[in-house]
């Protein structure tokens, strides 16, 4: 199975997006999200940064999911809606049971493409200990391939130790890595079987273009 | 006190004090109502229940019991340990408030106090404390069961893959075990609780279907799985051969609208539906195939010719990805295929298991359900294992 976007082709069910801060990690997950979801595919936004208002607020015209994990954590208890699931950082378990009924609710109208982002892994590392969150990400990760749905976990390098980093890598069968020269931001996906050459990109706005 | 939860406060009786209850939850089933619902129902009946929070604020709990109907702060019975608000660097104003979360010592000297003060004790989630302090923290919990002489102690946990000497330590410390489970199939397709370990009663494991229902909490219901299959494929002679009590609607000796029968098996009580084999019918599948946890598909292994329809009827009853199995009925006449042949001929997948039948004999038919709940049931993550 594969996925194309930005003219990639990417060949792995769990993909890190990793990448310095400010590098455009989030801009660009957001793009996987807002084009797949165009296309056709159900998407679900898992935010540990921004609150659920926010991320909708960039791709308005699209329905996507939200599990806002940052509302309950700053003690502002918005209820849920149709779209969006609110959960407590802390509460993993949580976040597992409600990307899970996003999940259902696609498999049950019949839709089995689906797109995930979960934005971002190295929030959920400031609050709890790596050990717990590769629990975690074990059980999602499977999730997404026994699904058969593509998701990309955005990670900030140099935040954490290199062997987080590594054990992460061990999780997630493909990366997508950014850098940014201090004129122009990069891109390239590496995956067991595929190893593209650095290319190009800009910001516009919302959006991301490949020069 | 009781747990308050459907089925298990008929096998459990009442829960004698001194006792841990372990909920151990599948990391992707909603499990933490059980908790709150034993919480709730005990605040109820006036005891001191005293819910311990480490994933989420005070508020939010509060919230959350709102979600199921149960408004929390009308009893003054009711109190929170709040493990969560200074680990964000918040203010609480909770009667029992942990400085340092991270601190075993501190959250030791405000549990002692709890459990002195209370009835019941329910930890919103065990495995998120032990996460941030570490494995000595059923250490600590050790010595809280050791104190709990006058009160109960029931514990959300949720089975991560964790390793088996945590699970088999926690499964060790708990006086009774309830497993709540998923059905796993691509999704979460359902959910189930069924006692793994008690050592105040005698009781045989049995495992309960739920749902979760805001509001009114836990609430248990019977599985149904549908037999479908061409005409004449042996529908109604399966339904039978698996069923204690079956009954079916026929005229003329096929059926025109449903058998239905009821299986115990492996601690579930399933309903059985077997379905017309005719066109005609269609639309039927349709609406029982939308209520179904499952599908078995009988096929007349004799009859090649019948196969597409065979394949047709799948496609209408599976619609929303359904688990199914194939029962290769008719074994016993010469010219059956075998289930190589019948997968090769219905170009079905190599994980779909095709079960060699003779339903009139009662041959292979709970071979093929063993089949089915395995899909239904398997592939869960890590159970407590011990010394149930």
């Amino acid at each position: 199975m594969m996925i194309k976007f930005l003219g990639l082709d990417v060949d792995a069910n769990n993909v890190m997006v990793l990448g310095p801060p400010l590098s455009g990690k989030s801009i660009l997950v957001r793009n996987i999200v807002y084009e797949k979801v165009l296309e056709g595919f159900g998407g679900i936004y898992v935010t540990t940064k921004d609150t659920a208002e926010d991320v909708l607020r960039t791709m308005e015209d699209v329905d996507v999911k939200v599990v806002d994990c940052v509302s309950k954590t700053i003690f502002s208890d918005a209820p849920d809606t149709e779209n969006i699931k609110r959960v407590s950082i802390m509460d993993l378990t949580g976040i597992s049971v409600r990307i899970n009924a996003f999940l259902e609710e696609f498999w049950k109208s019949g839709r089995r493409d689906v797109v995930m982002v979960f934005d971002s892994v190295s929030t959920v590392l400031m609050y709890l200990n790596p050990q717990m969150v590769f629990r975690f990400l074990h059980v999602l990760t499977n999730r997404m391939k026994s699904f058969g749905a593509f998701a990309f976990y955005t990670v900030d390098e140099g935040m954490h130790d290199e062997k987080v980093v590594a054990m992460l890598k061990q999780l997630l069968s493909g990366v997508i890595e950014l850098r940014d020269d201090g004129n122009s931001r990069f891109f390239r996906y590496i995956s067991p079987s595929k190893r593209m050459e650095w290319r190009r990109f800009d910001i516009e706005g919302r959006e991301v273009v490949i020069s | 006190m009781r747990l308050g939860i459907p089925v298990l406060d008929e096998l459990l009786g009442r829960v004698p004090r001194g006792k841990t209850v372990t909920y151990s939850i599948d990391p992707e089933v909603e499990g933490d109502v059980f908790g709150m619902q034993t919480l709730y129902m005990n605040l109820e009946e006036g005891y001191e229940c005293a819910y311990v929070t480490s994933t989420m604020s005070p508020e939010s709990i509060r919230n959350r019991f709102k979600e199921f109907g149960w408004s929390v702060d009308d009893f003054k019975n009711f109190s929170i340990v709040d493990l969560y608000s200074r680990y964000v660097g918040a203010i609480s104003k909770e009667r029992y408030v942990v400085e340092d979360p991270t601190n075993l010592k501190e959250i030791d000297r405000i549990m002692s106090r709890a459990i002195e003060e209370n009835d019941l004790i329910v930890f919103g989630s065990l495995s998120t404390i032990l996460d941030v302090c570490g494995n000595e923290t059923l250490d600590y919990f050790e010595e809280w069961k050791d104190l709990s002489k006058k009160c109960v102690i029931v514990s959300n946990f949720t089975v991560w893959p964790y390793p088996n000497e945590v699970l088999g330590r926690v499964m060790d410390l708990s006086n009774a075990v309830i497993n709540i489970g998923g059905i796993h199939h691509r999704v979460v397709l359902g959910h189930y609780y069924g006692i793994l370990k008690v050592d105040w009663t005698d009781v045989r494991g049995r495992a309960v279907l739920f749902k979760v229902i805001k509001p009114g909490g836990v609430r248990a219901y019977i599985p149904k799985i549908l037999v479908t299959g061409p005409f004449n494929a042996g529908k109604t002679t399966f339904v039978h051969a698996i069923s204690k009590e079956a009954i079916s609607v026929d005229r003329l000796g096929t059926t025109v609208a449903l058998d239905h029968g009821k299986v115990e098996y492996k601690g579930f009580t399933i309903d059985i539906f077997g379905t017309p084999g005719q066109e005609r019918f269609d639309p039927i599948l349709r609406v029982l195939g939308g209520e179904a946890l499952g599908v078995i598909l009988v096929v007349d292994s004799t009859k090649p010719e019948t196969f597409p329809r065979a394949k047709q009827m799948l496609e209408k009853t599976t619609k929303f990805g359904l688990p199914y199995v194939i029962a290769a009925n008719k074994q016993d006449q010469p010219k059956a295929l075998k289930p190589d042949e019948i997968r090769r001929l219905m170009c079905l997948p190599d994980d779909v298991p095709i079960i060699p039948t003779v339903a009139t004999e009662g041959k292979g038919v709970y071979e093929v359900l063993d089949a089915l709940i395995s899909l239904l049931i398997g592939g869960g993550y890590g159970k407590l294992e011990g010394k149930a």
